[in-house]
C-alpha cells in the first residue's frame, strides 16, 4: 500500500508558522507508575506469604474450647496473621492453639517479618534513587512553572552571567525560570535568597523539551534568554524559541561572528557579543570617562556602587596582547578611533604586529610598552593577562590599562591589581541583557548616552549620588496614563503641571523628593535628564532613580485624587463628598472641572 | 521466549480458571463451592493484580482496570462469605451463598475481558 510521505519537517516552519504545542516530557503520573513498577516484586512476595501462611493456619489442625477437634476458619486464620505479621499480637484467638498451630505460626512470624522488611526496603531505596528522585524533581519544577500567573522570562543557562542577571531582575520583581545543565548551578538557586520563588529545571537547553517544561509554552513567558557559555547551546535555543514562540523577545549571548549570523537567521534575536559591547564601553571610556562611570553603574543594577572615575589617556600608540577574536574586534575599534595599534601573538596566522607570546618579556619588550599610551591584555589566559598588567605598571606606570578576565575565580586578583577597564564578558553580558528587559526606558537612556558631553555625565552622576548614595537604588518608571495614574491624567490635560510639581512630597509640598529623573519620552521623542521645569503632558513616560520610598510618595500622587492639586497650587481639596459639598461655596481657583 | 509473559499470562489464566471453578455449579448450593478456591482466587487475583502495575500503554490501563474490579468484586464476595459464617446467626444460607456466588460470577466476567485481552494482545503481536 503506497502512501504519500509526510511533509518534510525542516520546511514547516516557514510555510505555515504555525505554533506548534510545547510538550513537557513529564507527563501526568509518571512518579505513581515509577513507583507501582518498582513495587511490583516486593508486593507480590508479601501477598504470597499471606496467602501461604493464612493457608496454612486454616489447615492445621486445633482444638476448641470443649476439647474438640476444630480449625481455624479462613477469616480467622487471616484475622490471626494480620495482627501478627504487623506485630501487633492480640495473642491467641478465638481459643488456645494447638502445639501443632504454634509452630506454624511461629514459623509465619519469621517469614512475614522478612516480607515486610523487603517491602519497606525497596519503598525506601527508591525514594533515594536518583533517577526516581529526577523523576519527582522535574514533575514538581514542571507543576510550578505551569500555575506561574504573572509574566515571567526563561533564562537559559545559569553560569556567571545568569546568576548576575537573575539577582538585578529579582531585585526589580521580575519573574524567570532557569534551565542548566549542571545540578550544583540548579542546587544554587534554592540556597540564593531570591525573593521570589524560582524554578530550576536540569537538563540540557538544547532540548526543546526541556525547555517546554521550563515554561517555553506557557502563556505568561515574555521573554527567552541564551546565555549558556556554549554558542551551540545558544544557537539551539534561539531556533526552538524563534520556531515555536517567534512573537517572543529573544536575547542571546556569542562571540562568533558566524553563530550570531545563524542565529539572525531565525527571526530577529537581539545577540549580545561581550567583545563588541566592551569595545564600545572602552571607546567611551577614552572620550568620556563621566559617560562611561554612569553607563556601568546603570547597567549594573540596583545596590551597584559607584566604580571610581577613570582618566581618559592621551592620544597614542596602543599594545594589543592576544590578537584573537576580542583583540580584533577591540584593534579595529581603537583603529576607528584614529589610534595606533601595536598587536602582539604567538600565531603567526592572525598576521599580528609582533609574533610571540606574551608572557615572555623579550616578546613584550619589542612591542615597546614604555612609548605606549594605552595596554589591553586581552588573551584567553588569565595568568599572562595578569603578569601583562604587572609589567605594564612597572615599565610605565601612566599606562592605561585594559584587561580580559576569563575565569570567575581570578576576580579577587584583577580587582587586586586595579585595571582601567576590566573585561568580564559574563558581566558584560548579564548588564546589556538587563539593561534591555528591565524597562526599555533604559535601554533608550543608555544608547543616547554616548552622544551626551562628559560635564553633562559628571552633572547626572552628582545628582545620582544625591539622591541614592553611592549605592545605586532601584529604577522605576512612571507613566503618565488613564490607567497608571488614574488621579493625575485629568489634572495634566489641563495643562500647566511641572516635573517639579511631581517631585514634591504630598504632605507637604515644600520639599522636595530626592529622585532623579532620568528620561522623559513623549511619543518617540525622548530628553534625557529633562529639567524640573519641563511641563508634564498626558502620555509621557518617565524613567527615575531614587529610593522605593520615594517611589510610593510619587505614586500617591499618581492615585489618590485631589492630591496633585495640592502640589501644583498649595490648596487642599477635599476628596470626600461630603467635605466636597460643604467647601463649594469657596472653590479653590485650581478645582476639578470634570467628574 | 519471555519469562516474565509467561508469568504474567499464568497468573492472568490462573486467576480466571479458579474464578471459573469456584463458580461453577448450582448458585444456591454450598456444598458445590469451596471457599478455599474462593481464597485462591482472590490471591491469585491480587497477585495478577500486581503484575499489571506500572505499565502506561492504553491496553495495559486496560488490563489493570479489569484486575482491580476482579479484586472488588472476590473481597466482596469474602467478606459475604466471613459474614455468613461468623456473624450471622443463621450461617451459610442458601441465600447467602447465592449472593458469594454471584458476586464472584461478576469477578468472572472481568477475568474473562482480562483474559481477551490478553489473547488480543498475544494476536496483534505476532501480527506484526
Amino acid at each position: 500500500m503506497e502512501t504519500a510521505p509526510p511533509p518534510p519537517v525542516t520546511t514547516r516552519g516557514r510555510r505555515g508558522r504555525r505554533r506548534a504545542p510545547v510538550v513537557p516530557r513529564a507527563e501526568g503520573s509518571a512518579t505513581v507508575f515509577v513507583v507501582l513498577r518498582r513495587m511490583r516484586a516486593p508486593l507480590i512476595t508479601l501477598i504470597t506469604i499471606f496467602a501461604v501462611s493464612v493457608l496454612g493456619l486454616s489447615l492445621v489442625p486445633g482444638v476448641d474450647a470443649q476439647g474438640q477437634p476444630a480449625r481455624l476458619s479462613l477469616f480467622d486464620a487471616f484475622y490471626v496473621m494480620s495482627y501478627t505479621a504487623t506485630t501487633i499480637g492480640f495473642g491467641e484467638i478465638p481459643y488456645s492453639f494447638s502445639y501443632a498451630q504454634r509452630m506454624w505460626v511461629t514459623g509465619t512470624i519469621y517469614l512475614t517479618v522478612i516480607g515486610w522488611a523487603y517491602a519497606i526496603g525497596s519503598l525506601l531505596s527508591l525514594v533515594q534513587d536518583r533517577a526516581f528522585r529526577q523523576a519527582l524533581t522535574l514533575r514538581h519544577v514542571s507543576r510550578k512553572v505551569t500555575r506561574l500567573r504573572e509574566p515571567f522570562l526563561l533564562v537559559a543557562g545559569y553560569g556567571q552571567a545568569g546568576e548576575t542577571l537573575g539577582e538585578a531582575l529579582d531585585a526589580l520583581g521580575r519573574r524567570f525560570t532557569v534551565v542548566d545543565i549542571s545540578e550544583t548551578r540548579i542546587d544554587t538557586l534554592e540556597i540564593a535568597g531570591h525573593r521570589a520563588d524560582v524554578p530550576g529545571v536540569v537538563g540540557d537547553a538544547r532540548d526543546p523539551h526541556v525547555l517546554g517544561v521550563a515554561g517555553l509554552g506557557h502563556p505568561y513567558c515574555e521573554g527567552v534568554l541564551a546565555l549558556t557559555g556554549d554558542d551551540e547551546a545558544n544557537l539551539a535555543v534561539a531556533m526552538a524559541a524563534a520556531l515555536l514562540r517567534p512573537e517572543l523577545p529573544l536575547v542571546t549571548r556569542t562571540t562568533s561572528a558566524t553563530v550570531a549570523e545563524r542565529m539572525a537567521r531565525f527571526g530577529a534575536p537581539t545577540i549580545v557579543n561581550p567583545f563588541d559591547r566592551f569595545g564600545d564601553h572602552l571607546r567611551l571610556a577614552l572620550r568620556t570617562p563621566a559617560s562611561y562611570q554612569l553607563m556601568t553603574w546603570l547597567e549594573s543594577g540596583p545596590g551597584a556602587e559607584l566604580t571610581p572615575r577613570g582618566t581618559a589617556p592621551a592620544p597614542g600608540r596602543w599594545v594589543v596582547c592576544g590578537y584573537g577574536r576580542f583583540g580584533r574586534h577591540f584593534a579595529a575599534d581603537l583603529r576607528a578611533e584614529g589610534l595606533e595599534v601595536t598587536t602582539v601573538d604567538p600565531s603567526p596566522a592572525e598576521e599580528p604586529s609582533v609574533v610571540g607570546d606574551a608572557a615572555d618579556p623579550d616578546v613584550i619588550g619589542r612591542a615597546d610598552l614604555a612609548t605606549a599610551v594605552g595596554l589591553v591584555a586581552g588573551t584567553d589566559n588569565d595568568t599572562t593577562n595578569l603578569s601583562l598588567v604587572a609589567e605594564a605598571r612597572r615599565t610605565n606606570p601612566g599606562l592605561f590599562v585594559a584587561a580580559r578576565q576569563n575565569q570567575p575565580a581570578d576576580a579577587a586578583l584583577f580587582a587586586a591589581m586595579d585595571v582601567d577597564a576590566l573585561l568580564v564578558p559574563t558581566e558584560v553580558v548579564a548588564h546589556d541583557a538587563y539593561a534591555r528587559l528591565s524597562t526599555p526606558l533604559l535601554w533608550r537612556f543608555l544608547r543616547e548616552l554616548p552622544r551626551q558631553s562628559d560635564e553633562w555625565s559628571a552633572g547626572v552622576v552628582d545628582r545620582l549620588l544625591d539622591a541614592c548614595g553611592r549605592h545605586l537604588e532601584a529604577l522605576w518608571k512612571v507613566r503618565l496614563t488613564p490607567e497608571d495614574a488614574p488621579a493625575l491624567h485629568p489634572r495634566l490635560s489641563r495643562g500647566g503641571f511641572r516635573l517639579a510639581d511631581l517631585l514634591r512630597d504630598p504632605a507637604d509640598r515644600d520639599q522636595t523628593l530626592l529622585a532623579v529623573p532620568l528620561l522623559v519620552l513623549r511619543g518617540d521623542e525622548a530628553t534625557m535628564a529633562p529639567g524640573t521645569d519641563l511641563v508634564l503632558e498626558p502620555g509621557d513616560e518617565l524613567l527615575f532613580a531614587g529610593r522605593a520610598a520615594v517611589h510610593r510618595e510619587v505614586e500617591a500622587t499618581l492615585f489618590i485624587d485631589g492630591v496633585a492639586d495640592y502640589l501644583a497650587t498649595g490648596q487642599r481639596v477635599p476628596s470626600s463628598w461630603i467635605w466636597r459639598r460643604l467647601s463649594r461655596s469657596t472653590p479653590a481657583p485650581d478645582a476639578p472641572a470634570a467628574t | 521466549m519471555n519469562l516474565e509473559k509467561v508469568v504474567f499470562g499464568f497468573f492472568v489464566l490462573l486467576a480466571a480458571t479458579l474464578n471459573f471453578g469456584f463458580f461453577l455449579g448450582d448458585i444456591s448450593d454450598p456444598a458445590l463451592h469451596n471457599v478455599y478456591e474462593l481464597f485462591a482466587a482472590l490471591v491469585v487475583s491480587l497477585i495478577a493484580t500486581v503484575l499489571k502495575f506500572g505499565d502506561r500503554t492504553q491496553i495495559g490501563a486496560v488490563h489493570l482496570a479489569t484486575s482491580l474490579v476482579a479484586d472488588l468484586q472476590l473481597v466482596a464476595a469474602t467478606l459475604t462469605w466471613a459474614w455468613a459464617v461468623h456473624i450471622s446467626s443463621e450461617g451459610l444460607t442458601d441465600v447467602a451463598t447465592a449472593s458469594m456466588v454471584s458476586l464472584s460470577g461478576g469477578a468472572l466476567l472481568a477475568n474473562v475481558v482480562s483474559v481477551v485481552l490478553l489473547v488480543v494482545e498475544t494476536v496483534s503481536f505476532q501480527r506484526h
